[in-house]
């Protein structure tokens, strides 16, 4: 079917998964074992099941998979709606993220039905019956839906992502014209969720090295600002067999992107700026 | 309590759902690890022809048994499909068609369009044929 | 689930506590190189487009005469450079996509070397190989 925008979830139910089996590849830890399946509610009409990853590191357990059932009569209509009922109601212990519940800070991505999004702008009505929820892809677990997102971080300072100018500074704000702030449109509204990198088949294989499309996108960002003096650098920084060249265009990213971003135009941009610079 | 235990990595090609994006990049791959194969038996083809007609003979039954002809459709829809992806790619290359509609637009158009060629090659390669 | 984040920026060792996580992310640092690579692999593209149709329309038209027709088609100085080129790029353009997806997929350093090796000396071989049977049939 025809994707448009990347809030559409596709009609086609299958196939879910790639022909690979849930557990085939993973550690020993990372292996996901079978979890609880909780009560249903009483009386309810509009039954809504999630199966949610669950790793407590206290318990010495492998990850599991708990299944709750929602009433959907009794709650609000955002998958974060869900998952804040289950942790008052039901259980406790289900340990995730969240800010803003409206999509602007970005702490609630996840793994819904197979693809990143946030929770908190997915609507109850999209999702499957039953719903998987998992982490991110591809990053350590720190409890349940947390995962661990210092090297993510890392790679984002590693292109410094700050004002390099070597000009003196002036004693008042550096210009810029309303055409050179516009090519910073689509850059700036990233929110750093991390969607597209988790979601990026390059970044599974070679996450050590390659950026990823978040931070390739930020990199960006940088290199079209009027008033950075540093583009030369980064683009010696950026020219790379794994950290942009691993980018092999597959477009998870902008299929993904919860903002409605385009990493893998911007990436294309990045090598097409290098190839510039060259002839 | 401080553990030592490994933390767990969460799954990604093991629960992530398959979409045109993907899918087509890695049958991109597929196809063109198919025609590395293909290539050698080109390179073998001309080497037969220069070798005569014995061994031109050999070759030419072998592709017309059974499995050679299944390999032959397998390599005509991987030439057709790995050129139509590529041209897309390089109109990538190029900035164009990102919007994730010209994405998936000229996704399924490279799909119908390869499918097409092959059929088409295949009928007329075999009109000739015999 | 590749075991990358287990993995030394050197690939050697295993990840020492020393590491600090930008110290992994920084890695090796940049090669300055891979523009090149990306250069000619769409280089080699542009140029089999038009080569690979040729050799498609070519062979139907040529490949069902038997082995004295084809000798003939390719007996033509022009067939014979033309085919020449097409293997010459189709062998770089192999030789260089091949060398990425060994990249990607593996990762312990002397099986990648010896990998990227084979494939290196393979595709030149076969190029070789081929370049000079085509011209040999036009030029003996």
């Amino acid at each position: 079917m025809l994707i448009k925008s990347s809030k559409q979830v596709s009609r086609w139910r299958n196939p879910k998964r790639f022909p690979v089996s849930r557990n085939s590849g993973a550690s020993p830890a990372s292996r996901i074992e079978a979890g609880v399946t909780w009560p249903e509610p009483e009386g309810a009409t509009r039954v809504q099941h999630l199966q949610v990853y669950r790793y407590d590191p206290d318990s010495g357990r492998n990850p599991r998979i708990d299944t709750y059932a929602i009433d959907r009569d009794k709650c609000g209509p955002m998958l974060l709606d869900a998952l804040i009922k289950i942790k008052n109601e039901i259980d406790p212990t289900l340990t995730f993220r969240r800010s803003c519940r409206e999509g602007v800070c970005g702490s609630c991505a996840m793994n819904i039905d197979g693809s990143n999004w946030l929770a908190c702008i997915r609507s109850l009505d999209e999702i499957n019956e039953p719903a998987t929820v998992y982490p991110l892809n591809n990053m350590d677990v720190v409890k349940d839906l947390v995962g661990d997102q210092t090297h993510a971080l890392a790679q984002y300072t590693s292109i410094k992502p700050w004002l390099r100018s070597k000009t003196p500074a002036p004693t008042r704000e550096r210009l810029q014209s309303p055409e050179e702030r516009k090519r910073l449109d689509g850059d700036y509204e990233c929110i750093l969720c991390f969607c597209c990198t988790s979601g990026c088949p390059s970044h599974w294989w070679n996450g050590d090295r390659f950026l990823g499309p978040a931070v390739l996108l930020q990199a960006h960002r940088w290199l079209v600002d009027s008033r950075d003096e540093a583009t030369g650098e980064r683009l010696d920084e950026l020219e790379d067999p794994f950290k942009l060249y691993r980018c092999h265009t597959i477009l998870n990213c902008t299929r993904t992107c919860p903002k409605g971003l385009n990493p893998g135009k911007k990436i294309a941009e990045v090598k097409l700026m290098i190839q510039q610079r060259r002839s | 309590m401080a553990t030592t235990r490994l933390r767990p990595r969460s799954p990604d090609i093991q629960i992530y759902r398959p979409q045109l994006t993907s899918v087509l990049s890695i049958l991109h791959r597929i196809t063109g690890v198919l025609l590395s194969v293909g290539s050698v038996l080109l390179v073998a083809w001309l080497v037969a022809v220069a070798d005569g007609g014995d061994a031109y003979a050999m070759a030419d039954r072998w592709l017309h048994s059974w499995v050679g002809m299944l390999l032959l459709l397998g390599w005509i829809f991987a030439l057709f499909y790995h050129l139509c992806n590529g041209i897309r790619h390089l109109a990538w290359d190029l900035d164009f068609g990102f919007e994730l509609g010209s994405i998936y637009r000229s996704g399924w158009t490279v799909v119908a369009v390869s499918v097409i060629l092959t059929l088409l090659t295949w009928t007329l390669g075999l009109a000739g044929g015999e | 689930m590749s075991e990358w984040h287990r993995r030394d920026p050197l690939n050697r060792n295993p990840a020492s506590a020393r590491a600090s996580a930008l110290y992994r992310a920084i890695g090796l640092g940049s090669a300055k190189s891979g523009a090149h690579h990306w250069w000619l692999q769409r280089m080699t593209a542009v140029a089999l487009v038009p080569l690979l149709l040729w050799l498609v329309v070519s062979l139907l038209a040529h490949a069902r005469g038997g082995h004295q027709a084809v000798a003939l088609w390719l007996g033509r100085p022009a067939v014979a450079v033309t085919m020449a080129v097409l293997l010459v790029a189709l062998f770089w353009h192999m030789k260089l996509g091949l060398r990425v997806i060994v990249e990607d997929y593996v990762h312990a350093d002397r099986v990648k070397f010896a990998a990227l090796a084979a494939v290196d000396l393979v595709c030149v071989a076969l190029m070789a190989i081929g370049v000079f049977t085509s011209l040999y049939l036009a030029f003996r």
